[in-house]
């Protein structure tokens, strides 16, 4: 009899919910050609939180690109800044930096944005405690230190911040901002595009907890509703006044672990998407998909680095030489990661402002060269066997055993791998006695972040932390390109950094990841920004 | 009766404290073993020191027990014992309260429950029990051959099967046939969606629920064979009943007791799958938000999920106790 009654009662919710679903899509759904133009995206299931001073992954600032405008915006071909909200930003020692920003603007509650707006924000991800992903951006400014506290080695705060606010920020009047930073920087102005120096609302500070989920942005689309988890939903703004915004009124994020949302776009419930390692065959041979698929190389840079901190072979760079030029990275790529990657020649992506493909003389495939570059560092130790270090990851363990196999195959140098789940935490430690994976995408679009922020220390005796690798002519390099007087010879100056390096010749480049995405037939004008990889959404156009 | 289930819930209690301290002595060795979940946070970026530990304490590890290892760190798990002691089950690391979260996956991983309950009543109950009927005959090899089948393709293979490869050109199918919100359209849509959450759980609690009714359907079998040929039903049928009285009353409810059992090991069971068809079929629900947890080194989402799974398990297991008494007299709970 119970039994029974469960069975009945599941069907009658089961006709409850099939009856609710047929009168509920059908206005809602933009997938069919209905009033408001919906586009439909998949978003990661572990994005946790929309606060711009906290975002710092590919996906919420995939999110965030559309419910903020920052004082700059990247140019989708070339990567180069130009002013958006910013009006003027101006320097004349690289050291104070003067922004006004354009007058009339609002956040989607109706609170201005204006100096004091951004400075409210930057103060809130400087502050140590407050614990901010974007934190770390905000040292180049004056009175950050003030803002950390300070620990000893077993975690204990030893010094609570003295300030809670940044010294070298100075709302002069309603639009204009003052910024004084700790030493001249010439590419300061770049960095203003990035999610973490957007600004921040009254409102948002007030209950951080609710602008985590629901952030006020000043962008051309508000966020409706999170649902933490399984959709993730944002309406055009009426009252925008700037220029850039798409021709759809809605977007639709739904939430998926990992690359899961392959058939709901093949089904044809998505606009974008790419397929998961195993599918990548078949969804390029399919004529019909690859018409609607766009590749573009982004900045994401995979390299080998060694412990130059200690002795061995590692500080020869004829041994550094012959391990590189006995990786055939094409080959490499084509087993492993077929189309999703190409070699890298450089340690600045050539499509960063500043990066030029080719200053790496020794990175393309060369046997015999490399063989009589391991002869005259001295050959390797007989029996020893070349420990290769990553963190645990299954693509990037069959990517570094082809590159381990690479090297057993052309210089006899048998290698193990080591995965581990501790890899930063070790790296940081300098407890390597081996080769080791690294990767780095850039913070803003400079060559410079490619270099200052992966290879300058300062410290002459013990080199950078991960490495151990110091050159003072490198160091000279950054300087002179952080005190030039304008952007374009700063670039030149940092380039000649990147020269240095290839003289030197402290990490092996190996490839810099295509962003490949694949369209639904109801968007046209996909268009991949060089820098993050991400669709650009605004570009991004419905067409029905 | 009374004093048994008073004794069975101080066991659960008991059982279930066990549980929370195994688990915080396996987190926290985890933690301690291998490395620190908040530098993850800083990825290729080296922190400072008070950097660090501004995450550190963001994400409950302030304590520096748990940068020693070995140190059973009893400190956090007592306070957290005390928290739960006063319904507070915490926060996951952006802050939003383990109720919320829970309130939100709660409901879909029941109504998968429901499917694949459902599932195993009618077919692993009605197959098991049509088998024992004719037994030997080509049905009964014909049914026994088919569990067989079910059990060589575990629960993951046959869902990441009809997900990449079948679910595609069914919903193409159905939306070009029937429309694009027609019922078969959504039962074969890809994923779990919110807008219709009977609907496309319905085939993945099926999946799910097959891989579990295939022990299920030879218990039952099984059980039911040893009352076909046992003396009270032989007496049942001299006095006249009609069959289908004497499999109702005499056969079906006395093969119970053993079916009931298997119930309670399925259902554990079940869960584990739940996990993984959560995953494959992008459900938003308790395994699903587990696994989430766990990449993400959430403890106390971690800690609090497993600690209401074991709390539902034990929970089935004093019912299934129970249930004996209910359908064998004989049985009684002293």
């Amino acid at each position: 009899m119970k039994r029974g009654l469960a069975v009945s009662a599941a069907l009658a919710m089961l006709a409850t919910a099939a009856c609710s679903s047929n009168s509920g899509s059908t206005s809602e759904d933009g997938g069919s050609g209905d009033t408001a133009k919906t586009i439909h995206l998949a978003l990661g299931q572990d994005v946790d939180t929309l606060l711009p001073m906290d975002s710092s992954v590919g996906d919420n600032i995939g999110v965030l690109d559309v419910v903020f405008d920052g004082l700059v915006r990247y140019d989708a071909k070339t990567g180069k800044p130009y002013n958006y909200v910013a009006q003027s930003i101006q320097t004349k020692d690289n050291l104070v930096w003067t922004i006004k920003i354009k007058d009339g603007l609002t956040f989607s509650n109706g609170e201005p944005v204006d100096a004091a707006s951004f400075a409210r924000s930057w103060n809130y991800s400087a502050y140590g405690p407050n614990a901010m992903a974007n934190n770390y951006y905000f040292k180049r400014i004056k009175g950050y230190d003030a803002m950390q506290g300070e620990t000893d080695d077993d975690g204990n705060v030893t010094v609570k911040p003295k300030a809670k606010s940044l010294s070298g920020l100075k709302v002069i009047d309603p639009q204009t901002l003052q910024v004084t930073l700790t030493a001249p920087f010439a590419g300061f102005s770049i960095m203003l595009g990035y999610t973490g120096f957007y600004p921040a609302a009254k409102a948002c500070i007030a209950d951080i907890k609710a602008c985590t989920k629901k952030p006020i942005g000043n962008g051309p689309f508000v966020i409706d509703n999170w649902n933490q988890g399984t959709e993730l939903t944002a309406s055009k703004r009426k009252d925008y006044k700037l220029s850039e915004t798409p021709n759809y009124d809605k977007i639709d994020w739904k939430e998926y672990a990992g690359s899961s949302s392959w058939p709901d776009f093949q089904a044809g419930d998505l606009d974008l998407g790419a397929p998961p390692p195993e599918q990548w065959q078949q969804a390029n041979s399919d004529p019909d998909l690859s018409s609607r698929k766009v590749t573009k190389e982004t900045a994401d840079l995979t390299y080998l680095g060694f412990p130059l901190y200690k002795k061995g072979p590692w500080d020869s760079i004829d041994f550094r030489k012959a391990i590189s030029m006995a990786i055939d990275r094409q080959k490499v790529i084509n087993a492993v990661i077929p189309g999703q990657s190409v070699p890298a020649t450089s340690w600045v992506a050539p499509n960063i402002p500043g990066g030029k493909a080719g200053t790496c003389q020794w990175c393309t495939f060369n046997p015999t060269a490399a063989k009589a570059a391991l002869a005259k560092a001295g050959g390797w130790p007989a029996g020893q066997t070349l420990n290769i270090y990553l963190g645990k990851d299954d693509t990037s363990e069959a990517y570094f055993k082809a590159i381990g196999d690479q090297i057993t195959l052309n210089l006899g140098i048998k290698y193990k791998l080591i995965p581990s789940e501790d890899f930063f935490a070790e790296r940081s430690a300098r407890k390597f006695d081996g080769a080791f994976r690294n990767n780095w995408f850039p913070d803003y679009p400079l060559n410079e972040n490619f270099l200052a922020e992966v290879y300058a220390s300062g410290d002459p005796k013990n080199g950078n932390t991960n490495f151990g690798y110091y050159d003072a002519a490198f160091e000279k390099a950054i300087k002179a390109g952080d005190d030039a007087p304008d952007i374009d010879t700063a670039i030149t100056k940092y380039a000649q950094a990147e020269q240095v390096l290839a003289k030197d010749f402290p990490t092996i480049p190996l490839d810099y990841s295509n962003s490949v995405t694949f369209y639904s037939d109801r968007v046209d004008n996909v268009a991949i920004n060089p820098f993050s990889g991400a669709t650009e959404l605004r570009l991004l156009k419905y067409v029905g | 009766m009374v004093s048994y289930v008073i004794r069975r819930v101080l066991l659960g209690l008991f059982t279930v404290l066990l549980v929370l301290l195994l688990l915080h002595l396996l987190t926290t060795l985890a933690i301690q073993l291998n490395g620190n979940p908040a530098l993850a946070f800083f990825g290729d970026h080296v922190p400072t020191a008070s950097q660090l530990h501004a995450v550190e304490v963001r994400y409950g590890l302030g304590d520096s027990c748990y940068q020693q290892p070995g140190n059973p760190c009893l400190g956090p798990f007592w306070h957290r014992l005390s928290e739960y002691a006063h319904g507070d089950f915490g926060t996951d690391l952006e802050g939003r309260p383990l109720t919320d979260l829970l309130a939100q996956a709660l409901p879909n991983t029941l109504r998968l429950f429901v499917i694949v309950t459902i599932t195993w009543l009618i077919i692993g109950m009605l197959l098991g029990s049509v088998a024992a009927r004719f037994r030997g005959r080509p049905i009964d090899h014909s049914i026994r051959l088919t569990s067989v089948l079910i059990d060589a393709f575990p629960v993951f293979v046959m869902l990441v099967v009809y997900r990449f490869i079948f679910t595609v050109p069914l919903t193409t199918w159905a939306r070009r046939t029937f429309g694009s919100d027609s019922i078969p359209a959504l039962l074969f849509k890809p994923s779990y969606s919110e807008e219709h959450p009977w609907l496309t759980l319905i085939i993945p609690g099926l999946l799910l629920g097959l891989t579990g009714c295939a022990p299920f359907l030879r218990l039952v079998r099984a059980a039911q064979l040893e009352n076909y040929n046992a003396e009270h039903v032989r007496t049942a049928r001299s006095k006249g009943l009609s069959n289908a009285h004497v499999t109702a009353y005499h056969i079906v409810r006395n093969s119970s007791v053993p079916v009931v059992t298997a119930v309670g090991f399925v259902f554990a069971d079940a869960l584990s799958g739940a996990v993984i068809t959560e995953g494959v079929m992008n459900i938003r629900g308790m395994g699903n938000l587990l696994w989430q947890s766990v990449q993400k080194s959430d403890v106390s989402v971690v800690v609090g999920i497993v600690t209401i799974l074991s709390v539902v398990t034990i929970g089935v297991m004093l019912l299934v106790d129970l249930a004996y008494a209910a359908l064998d007299p004989r049985i009684r709970l002293d």
